[in-house]
């Protein structure tokens, strides 16, 4: 069956549909938010007594306590310094890898750029066993140097696509004139192609940022100590047997959620384009 | 001028630094390896250490402890496919590992079912224009950068199974039901509650894709169809699905990758439980090889889906090269 609508009548639909599907999915992303906000917020008594929706009462104790009561600065500290270390050097081996791949001439290109691509693709959760053991071998279980090193598996491959896609779209030209003048490929590379390719290097450290700061996985099986905990780790440890303590770990994801968050909120354009090259993770 | 060009821009400068007496291997190496072997693969080996020595070295010393009875601190014996041979049909863990299969095969399919039509209508929403477009998409994207951890004890705490979790409060209040809800403590409950916290988490990341590609359908074949009467589901038929498909195909195999594989979800709403019910294969994987300290099992567990994994893997390196051509 068909209906026949005028063109007013289909406008009209048309928006209904819209304000309906908006207001589904506002609902459906804010929900959740909204709680790790307000269980933050709440005073103990209220989150376990009596079931509120909006609070009558609001306070910063959980923050206060997450703050000064436990190791959670240290855990934060931690993982800004395994994710600065781990962004650096994959920005660093990325760009090289990248303009190997792209502007020097040798065999084997077509299959190492594949290599880097597949290797990309490869989950965590196929190498965290062996890969205790070689953090084992290299005597860097339960220290922040080990978390940097497993995380270069994720963040190089993806550093070097990124790179690699962005690279491909500079004119070989720009950079033939410097060849010419007397610079060496290390030097066209730094004076030429990388301030051209400043856009590609901040969603390369932006995204090597996120990953590195959500990891879980790797420092679950490779960190045991409290000192050397990061953010994620941290935050489960805060769990005392069976007993979840929900005001301070909300306040605490909060505080844990801010940074990726941020960095989201200022680099949304550039987000959506490297998404859209299919190069990052969801 | 193109003298010049050649010696400065190749490893010519180079090589004749370092082996100037041996000319003719100089040409032959020259010749098999590409005029610039020298400064890509200098330039390379930083990442060649990562995936050789990280990825690669891991993934098959995966595949030989796959094949060995090892725990922790003990070195281990061979014992062929005896672990493969356990799992499907040993009395100790077949059982467990069957229902792994069976999990990860329903959580994977159902979240991204879900995630495609949510994704889909997400797209399409914000696709159209209207004010405040811009801040209502930076919204809809944001829990794609909360840590999936987060997320996953945040939906963990509204799963509450008492009368202040937010679930519970909300279906009391609305007279949905009168007794409380264990979403996460029922068996026949438990893995829908986590998809539902994983499809929210990867929602975004969908909808994110299928908007660069609808921006990318020129607005002239809408336009066209609508002049031969096509209807809004006519069109979004034979105009945006087929336009999408390379976009679409993409996204599933990278979302089915990092859904199959993520461990952070489960770990933090369930860990597996009640009975097995989210028992997903990473999940297995950890509790018998780290928690249990089973290396060469847990390998096994972890590596059982690989043949699945590498056509997915064969079929994106096609797809994504082509493109990128």
């Amino acid at each position: 069956v068909s209906v026949h609508l005028t063109r007013q009548q289909g406008y009209t639909v048309r928006r209904l549909v819209l304000f309906c599907g908006l207001a589904f999915f506002g609902v459906w992303t804010v929900l959740p938010l909204y709680w790790i906000v307000v269980t933050a917020l709440k005073p103990q008594l209220l989150i376990y007594r009596e079931p509120q929706l909006i609070p009558s009462q609001v306070t910063l104790d959980h923050f206060g306590f997450v703050l000064g009561q436990t190791p959670f600065l240290n855990y934060v500290k931690n993982s800004f310094t395994v994710t600065f270390v781990t962004t650096l050097l994959s920005m660093f081996i990325g760009t090289l890898a990248a303009y190997a791949l792209v502007r020097l001439n040798f065999s084997g290109r077509k299959a190492m750029a594949r290599a880097v691509f597949v290797t990309y693709l490869v989950p965590a959760s196929l190498l965290f066993i062996p890969m205790f053991q070689v953090v084992y071998t290299l005597g860097l279980v339960n220290s922040l140097a080990g978390l940097m090193v497993t995380y270069l598996t994720f963040t190089v491959p993806f550093a070097t696509w990124t790179m690699l896609a962005y690279f491909r779209n500079v004119p070989a030209e720009l950079e033939d004139a410097a060849l010419v003048d007397g610079c060496s490929r290390l030097q066209a590379l730094i004076r030429v192609m990388v301030p051209i390719a400043l856009p590609a290097l901040v969603v390369v450290a932006l995204f090597a940022f996120t990953l590195s700061w959500n990891e879980f996985l790797y420092a679950l099986v490779l960190i045991g100590s409290d000192s050397q905990k990061t953010l994620t780790l941290g935050l489960i440890g805060l769990v005392r047997g069976d007993t979840f303590p929900w005001g301070p770990m909300m306040a605490a994801s909060l505080l844990g959620a801010l940074p990726p968050t941020l960095v989201y909120i200022v680099s949304q354009r550039w987000v959506v384009t490297g998404l859209a090259a299919g190069s990052v993770k969801g | 001028v193109a003298h010049g060009f050649r010696a400065v821009g190749t490893d010519d400068q180079l090589v004749r630094r370092g082996v100037r007496s041996a000319a003719g291997v100089r040409l032959t190496l020259r010749h098999t390896l590409g005029p610039d072997w020298v400064s890509a693969w200098l330039f390379l080996l930083p990442c060649l250490v990562v995936l050789i020595g990280l990825v690669a070295y891991p993934f098959f010393s995966a595949i030989l402890l796959s094949f060995q009875a090892k725990v922790v601190g003990a070195p281990g014996t061979f014992v062929g496919v005896q672990n493969y041979v356990d799992l499907i049909v040993g009395r100790d863990l077949s059982a467990q590992f069957l229902q792994a299969v069976k999990v990860s095969i329903l959580f994977t399919g159902v979240a991204q079912v879900c995630k495609f039509i949510l994704g889909m209508s997400m797209a399409l929403l914000l696709n159209e224009h209207f004010r405040g477009r811009t801040f209502v998409r930076a919204l809809f994207f944001l829990p794609w950068a909360i840590p999936t951890l987060i997320v996953g004890l945040t939906w963990k705490w509204m799963y509450d199974g008492s009368q202040v979790g937010l679930l519970n409060m909300l279906v009391l209040q609305l007279g949905i039901s009168h007794d409380l809800v264990q979403w996460l403590g029922n068996y026949n409950l438990a893995l829908w509650a986590v998809i539902v916290a994983v499809v929210w988490a990867s929602t975004p990341f969908w909808a994110m894709m299928f908007l660069a590609g609808l921006q990318g359908i020129p607005h002239e074949l809408y336009e066209a169809a609508e002049i031969d009467g096509a209807d809004v589901f006519q069109r979004f038929g034979s105009i945006t699905l087929p336009s999408l498909m390379p976009v679409i195909i993409i996204t599933a195999m990278l979302s089915t990758i990092w859904t199959a594989n993520s461990i952070n979800f489960i770990y933090a709403l369930t860990q597996g439980g009640p009975a097995g019910a989210t028992m997903t294969f990473p999940m297995l994987a950890y509790e018998i090889g780290i928690q249990s300290q089973r290396l060469g099992m847990g390998a096994a567990i972890s590596l059982f889906l690989l043949p699945l994994f590498l056509v997915m893997v064969v079929v994106l390196t096609r797809r994504i090269l082509a493109e990128q051509r």
